[in-house]
């Protein structure tokens, strides 16, 4: 015991000896930070009591340090949002639960509102139970929105199999349509079909992704689903040229030149049944996460025999973790993905051939939270 | 005798340019595409060395802001990890009773996934500082620390204990004193086990600093580059960081080389 004890004080010992050596190494930069918080806690003091606007909380916790995304691929619109409040683009590293938000090592941390933001607000189990104790940010409300889920395949596939592709769109746009339609059905179908969540959490995701599913980025409802809309595309393309950085100079200058018509293609979408038989019947699409209801509408495609009809028979591969969906697409391990718009036009400035078949949420689901 | 001495040159020469022809061998398979149909891969998740290269010389600025951040959790968490080690492992030979279990306990820790360890780790240090760019820094180095602490203490341990027989006799014939036996005998007895704990753990450093900065709040370094890019399927970019990542390892595997040919050199 003794030993132990000891060897304890002496590691807690050399641990801080080497905190301390880790400010020297990053003094300037630290004190910097330092005075950026006071100046922003005096910046609270200041407004006192009066409510705070959006624009003040993220001046705020931009200038702490404090704004929080889960990065790889995820931080584009924090990053324009930043940008339009000339704050410096910097974020702090997310993990995938919501800890530093509720330790408030985050102060303005990122959420998906189908997933992360149910966690944070209600108390079913894996919950934090903060109730209407939160606020939010809304990419859409503030002009920085891009969009997310999609359905994406290769163009070379695409070219060789347009009947399958159509099909395809088809029979999963029925699928979402009948998901948005029945969310409390479609989350007990993805829940049986081997969820990673709770069934709470499953239903309380299918209401709010029917949301992102049937709604644009102005607020306006969308019946057409998988619609294209060429303004929110547009957007997002824009601000992914502005916020993707790459250091490959050949992808980051093929990035510049992008246009619309090089990562979305509108002719395989129809909500008539105008395709002849398909090329090929047997395909996969590999899903950007866990089984979830982000993905509903493909599990009800399935389940509700809508693949079948039209002659398809279609695995639904999950993702998570770091599987990459536009590689697994453009490798032919699978036939379609569901990636975000903006991970597609990176892939596609890396040098892949992807193109986006459908777009499924039509608006952004990312929102910044923070505690009232 | 002179026979021998150039058998030893030319053997000294054979271990380096087998192993630089052999990587030359590699490296023309992989420019000339042949790699890749071994491999049944294709250029862009295995791009060619030249565009690698590229952007190597491109982004050098950057590279190096993230290698040093690496390089200083390694070296920092494989100081404090070794030397934390040895004591671990002075404790322990000073109380053989207890020792040898207590080290099976550290070395319980090696066998931690850093993947595991890490979250943890970063979770526990978040009260450390509130810059987010000093409490990762302590986070990642604890990782290191915890998993270069293993090898140096267990090796350090036999170096203390497994004494030559005629040595631990002629100290007891001399009635030495426990420190005297120790600083005379058991600490230069360790020297060469040292060396074998640094060349195990010098490699693991490079990799729990790589790995830790996957979860770390602060985003920085080699490991988190290659995870990004390959994320938003930037293999290239990735690839360069990789080649990075590995001339890190090499270096510091040759510097501890040079730096142990040195120490060992009488005892050879």
């Amino acid at each position: 015991m003794k030993q132990t004890k000891k060897v304890l004080v002496i590691a807690l010992a050399l641990a801080m000896a080497a905190a301390a050596f880790g400010g020297c190494s990053s003094g300037s930069g630290s004190e910097a930070s330092k005075e950026a918080s006071s100046a922003s806690s005096a910046q609270t003091e200041a407004s006192g009591s009066e409510e705070l606007t959006d624009g003040d909380r993220i001046i705020a916790a931009a200038k702490e340090g404090k704004v929080g995304n889960w990065g790889l691929g995820n931080e584009y619109e924090i990053l324009a949002l930043l940008t339009k409040y000339e704050q410096e683009p910097k974020y702090l590293s997310q993990s995938f639960d919501m800890d530093g938000f509720d330790d408030g090592s985050i102060t303005l941390a990122s959420a998906m509102t189908y997933n992360e933001l149910g966690l944070v607000k209600n108390s079913y189990e894996g919950g934090y139970g903060y109730g209407e104790n939160i606020g939010i940010i809304d990419m859409n409300n503030e002009g920085v929105a891009m969009l997310e889920d999609n359905l994406f395949c290769t163009k070379e596939f695409a070219k060789a199999n347009p009947n399958t592709v159509k099909a395809f769109v088809y029979a999963s746009m029925q699928g979402w349509k009948y998901a948005c339609e029945h969310p409390d059905e479609a989350a007990q179908i993805v829940y049986e079909a081997g969820s990673s969540v709770s069934s709470d959490h499953q239903a309380y995701m299918a209401s709010e992704v029917k949301k992102l599913v049937e709604t644009d980025t102005k607020g306006a409802a969308v019946t057409e689903y998988g619609k294209m809309d060429e303004e929110a595309m547009q957007q997002t393309l824009d601000l992914a040229k502005k916020y993707i950085s790459l250091d490959d100079k050949t992808a980051a200058d093929k990035l510049q030149t992008l246009t619309l018509d090089d990562i979305r293609d509108t002719s395989f979408l129809s909500s008539e049944k105008d395709f002849g038989t398909p090329e090929k019947t047997d395909v996969k699409i590999q899903l950007k996460w866990l089984p979830q209801c982000q993905f509903m509408g493909y599990y009800v495609a399935k389940a509700k025999g809508y693949y079948d009809e039209v002659g398809l028979n279609v695995d639904i591969i999950s993702g998570g973790g770091d599987i990459g969906e536009t590689t697994a697409v453009n490798n032919g391990t699978v036939d379609f993905g569901v990636t975000w718009v903006s991970n597609l036009i990176s892939a596609d400035a890396g040098g892949m051939d992807l193109v986006e078949v459908a777009q499924v949420f039509q608006r952004s689901g990312l929102v910044l939270v923070y505690k009232k | 005798m002179k026979k021998t001495k150039l058998g030893r040159n030319r053997e000294r020469i054979e271990t380096i340019v087998y192993p630089v022809m052999f990587g030359i061998l590699i490296m023309v398979l992989w420019q000339t595409g042949l790699l890749h149909k071994l491999l049944h891969t294709d250029d862009y998740i295995l791009p060619y060395p030249d565009k690698i290269i590229n952007i190597i010389t491109d982004n050098s600025d950057k590279i190096m802001v993230n290698v040093w951040a690496s390089v200083e959790v390694a070296l920092c968490g494989l100081l404090l990890g070794s030397v934390i080690g040895y004591l671990i492992a002075i404790i322990a030979s000073a109380f053989p009773t207890y020792g040898a279990g207590g080290l099976t306990i550290v070395s319980a820790f090696n066998a931690i996934p850093i993947v595991a360890l890490a979250p943890v780790i970063i979770n526990w240090t978040k009260d450390v500082s509130t810059v987010a760019e000093e409490r990762s820094m302590v986070a990642k180095i604890l990782v290191v620390t915890v998993t270069s602490m293993a090898a140096m203490s267990v090796n350090a341990y036999r170096g203390l204990t497994e004494l030559p027989q005629f040595s631990d006799d002629l100290m007891k014939t001399y009635a030495a004193g426990r420190l005297t036996e120790f600083v005379k005998l058991r600490l230069p007895n360790s020297l060469p086990y040292i060396f074998t704990a640094l060349r195990v753990s010098v490699p693991g450093s490079v990799i729990g600093a790589l790995v830790s900065e996957y979860f770390a709040e602060y985003i920085i370094g080699v490991g988190r580059q290659i995870r990004e890019n390959i994320l938003i399927a930037q293999y290239a970019t990735a690839w360069a960081y990789i080649i990075v990542a590995c001339l890190i390892g090499i270096l510091m595997y040759v510097l501890l080389m040079i730096v142990e040919a040195i120490f060992l050199r009488k005892r050879r």
